[in-house]
């Protein structure tokens, strides 16, 4: 499964990534048969509920999840470096993937209080990777530090480093967790709800934010959110998670205009529009996100699916392409199709 | 305090909540903390007022002052012709039945320890009223949950949605007038958060219910809402019907605030790279400072000299729709 990324040269190519995770509950299926792949410099959203598996595969992207909690893993995750190697990241020792988290790959959480560490001034939280991957000096890694605090839009950059984040709002923080993330000019940038926690004000500051860092450093962008909105507009691509696997990846456009995947359609028709008029009645998806606890029979979308049919509970779907669509995919036995009259399903 | 009725109260017969000149504040360490400055509004009988601005505005204060929870430090809580801030013991217990709230985290707002039943009975029992099987029986199924396998479980064997459900079902067994919620779905996934939208819908419907629905997501409250007010740093900057507001907002803020929301329509995108200058410069001020005049002022792009110096009042803007700002954008 190559995709077209006709200008820029590839970047991440994720092939059937599986993580299954330990849980007290049982076996915890996260992440299920993931592929995708991302050129430099684009932007692919990832879309799904809490519990859909996105931080999880965003996670293992990283290398972040804790080995004694991965009770299988699978696939493989190629990442080329800047001299054009191809590196599987799956496969990579820990001690290896440290060189690449900062310089080749980076990552901004969602809630930044977290994220930083309280008991630490920003100059510290900020210099700790130019110190350590660029090999600057004191005063340079300071100096850099400030550049960087100014770049995404604190004021007073040199009187703010030597604060504490307890010191900054909300959206201060977030935007000094995206500078110490963009510190050695990562060839990717992965962005974890980046502004759930934040106001809607703030969160247009920090979308536009990313958007203009990632321009001026043709950085890729893995943009996880929950909010169909947040990547409609932002992303070049799009990939809907629901219960560990990509049910529907196509260009954003395209995703919008011919989706495939009913799930797709129910999630877009579930959100309250600010076009409609009040009291538009919503049409809800029944039920709630399945848990992922053992591996589930057949499509895990089949118990909410308004034109699900029985195979749809016997068999998991693959993922296939839609006919004469480029680099649109979903995996669904009855895909929506345009023109086509569906009957609603035998339940 | 103005002695002067602000203009957006309404005149009318059928008005079940009144707020007038509600202030609320906090003593926090030596400093006093005004969360809630002179906030005036009405909600008449099945009206739904959407309460919306960013975190730390005031919107969750007026909701638990309604309640008196604790009580504002100055102005009227009106419900049922009688001011509820000047009542107290017995006779507030008594007018605050009619009161119901729910809250964001509903499963923080469930005792753990208790069966679904005696969660939604407990109510009914305070007051000696019907808490026979058969009524907490019908609350559910209205809110639907089965009663049969779902009464004798405790809140954590449910989901967030379907916990919400039981608050809902808790607060609407004392058969309340006026119904809070404060930030009811956003701790629930999409997908879940419309099912409870609807059901609150579909709840005002049945129960005749008058509704305050404070929220920060402006798709959300545009859904539920027949008015808006729009609050910034613990005032009120406009308030009016939710066509006005939606279509035609006049307050710098709620053009800015209303600008902010992501557009699901990647056709936006040209138009979202263009349009990058931020609305709004700067930071929230530290309501324990706000500044003179128009709160708004600091970051308001068309504030001028006078913004500074005199604070602006309510004035009409068109029908149902009144606004707090010297150059509204008419």
């Amino acid at each position: 499964m190559t995709d077209a990324n006709q200008h820029e040269p590839l970047l991440l190519r994720v092939t059937g990534l599986t993580v299954r995770l330990n849980s007290s509950h049982g076996l915890v299926h996260a992440v299920e048969d993931v592929s995708f792949s991302l050129a430099r410099g684009q932007t692919l959203g990832i879309v799904g509920e809490s519990g859909s598996g996105k931080s999880v595969m965003a996670r293992s992207l990283m290398g972040l999840l804790p080995r004694r909690s991965i009770a299988f893993g699978s696939g493989s995750i190629l990442f080329h470096t800047d001299n054009a190697q191809e590196q599987d990241l799956a496969q990579m020792p820990d001690k290896l993937m440290r060189h690449l988290r900062g310089p080749a790959m980076a990552m901004v959480f969602q809630d930044p209080m977290t994220a930083l560490n309280p008991v630490l001034r920003l100059s510290v939280q900020l210099t700790e990777p130019l110190r350590q991957h660029l090999g600057l000096d004191r005063q340079q890694a300071r100096s850099r530090a400030i550049e960087l605090l100014a770049a995404v839009g604190i004021p007073d950059a040199a009187g703010r480093i030597d604060q504490y984040p307890h010191q900054l709002s909300g959206g201060m923080r977030q935007r000094v967790v995206i500078a110490i993330a963009l510190a050695c000019n990562p060839a990717l940038l992965i962005a974890d709800e980046p502004t759930t926690a934040l106001d809607v004000t703030v969160q247009k500051q920090i979308l536009d934010l990313l958007a203009r860092l990632q321009r001026e450093h043709n950085m890729a962008m893995i943009l996880i959110t929950h909010d169909l909105g947040v990547v409609a507009s932002r992303a070049d691509y799009i990939a809907v998670m629901y219960a560990g696997r990509i049910v529907e990846y196509a260009p954003a456009r395209t995703l919008f205009t011919s989706m495939q995947h009913p799930y797709t359609e129910a999630l877009f028709k579930s959100i309250p529009r600010i076009n409609d008029p009040s009291h538009t009645r919503l049409q809800a998806i029944p039920g709630r996100p399945p848990q992922l606890i053992n591996a589930a029979v057949g499509c895990a979308f089949a118990p909410r699916c308004q034109y699900v049919q029985p195979r749809c509970r016997q068999q998991t779907p693959p993922v296939v392409e839609v006919p004469d669509a480029r680099e649109h995919r979903h995996a669904c036995f009855y895909p929506i199709s345009p023109g086509l009259n569906r009957e609603e399903g035998d339940d | 305090m103005t002695d002067k009725t602000p203009c957006q109260l309404r005149e009318r017969d059928d008005i079940v909540l009144r707020v007038a000149h509600l202030s609320v504040n906090f003593a926090v360490g030596k400093q006093t903390v005004q969360a809630v400055t002179d906030v005036s509004f009405d909600v008449a009988r099945g009206e739904t007022l959407g309460l919306v601005g960013e975190s730390g505005c005031g919107k969750s204060t007026i909701g638990r002052a309604i309640m008196q929870l604790p009580p504002p430090s100055a102005g009227a809580v009106i419900f049922r012709d009688q001011d509820m801030t000047v009542l107290s013991g017995e006779a507030l217990r008594q007018t605050r039945t009619g009161l119901q709230m729910i809250f964001q985290d509903p499963v923080s707002s469930l005792n753990p320890r208790r069966r679904v039943r005696d969660i939604i009975a407990e109510g009914l029992t305070i007051w000696g009223r019907d808490n026979s099987a058969a009524r907490v029986e019908e609350v559910m199924s209205a809110v639907g949950l089965d009663a049969a396998s779902a009464g004798d479980r405790r809140p954590h064997q449910f989901s967030g949605g379907q916990c919400q459900r039981i608050c809902i079902a808790r607060s609407l067994a004392l058969d309340p007038d006026v119904l809070i919620c404060d930030e009811p779905v956003s701790a629930l996934d999409v997908s879940v958060q419309a099912q409870i939208l609807n059901l609150l819908e579909d709840m005002k419907a049945r129960y005749h219910l008058t509704m305050v629905f404070i929220a920060h997501n402006l798709a959300v409250v545009k859904n539920i809402s027949d008015r808006v007010a729009v609050m910034y740093l613990g005032k009120l900057c406009e308030i009016g019907n939710t066509e006005a507001i939606y279509s035609k907002p006049v307050h710098p803020y709620t053009r800015a605030l209303l600008a902010s929301i992501p557009d699901a329509d990647p056709l936006a995108r040209e138009q979202a790279l263009l349009d990058e200058e931020p609305l709004l410069q700067g930071e929230l001020p530290s309501p324990a400072d706000p500044p003179s005049g128009c709160r708004f002022r600091t970051r308001c792009p068309y504030a001028q000299e006078r913004c500074a110096r005199e604070e602006p009042f309510m004035q009409a803007a068109g029908d149902d729709h009144f606004v707090a700002c010297h150059f509204p954008l008419l």
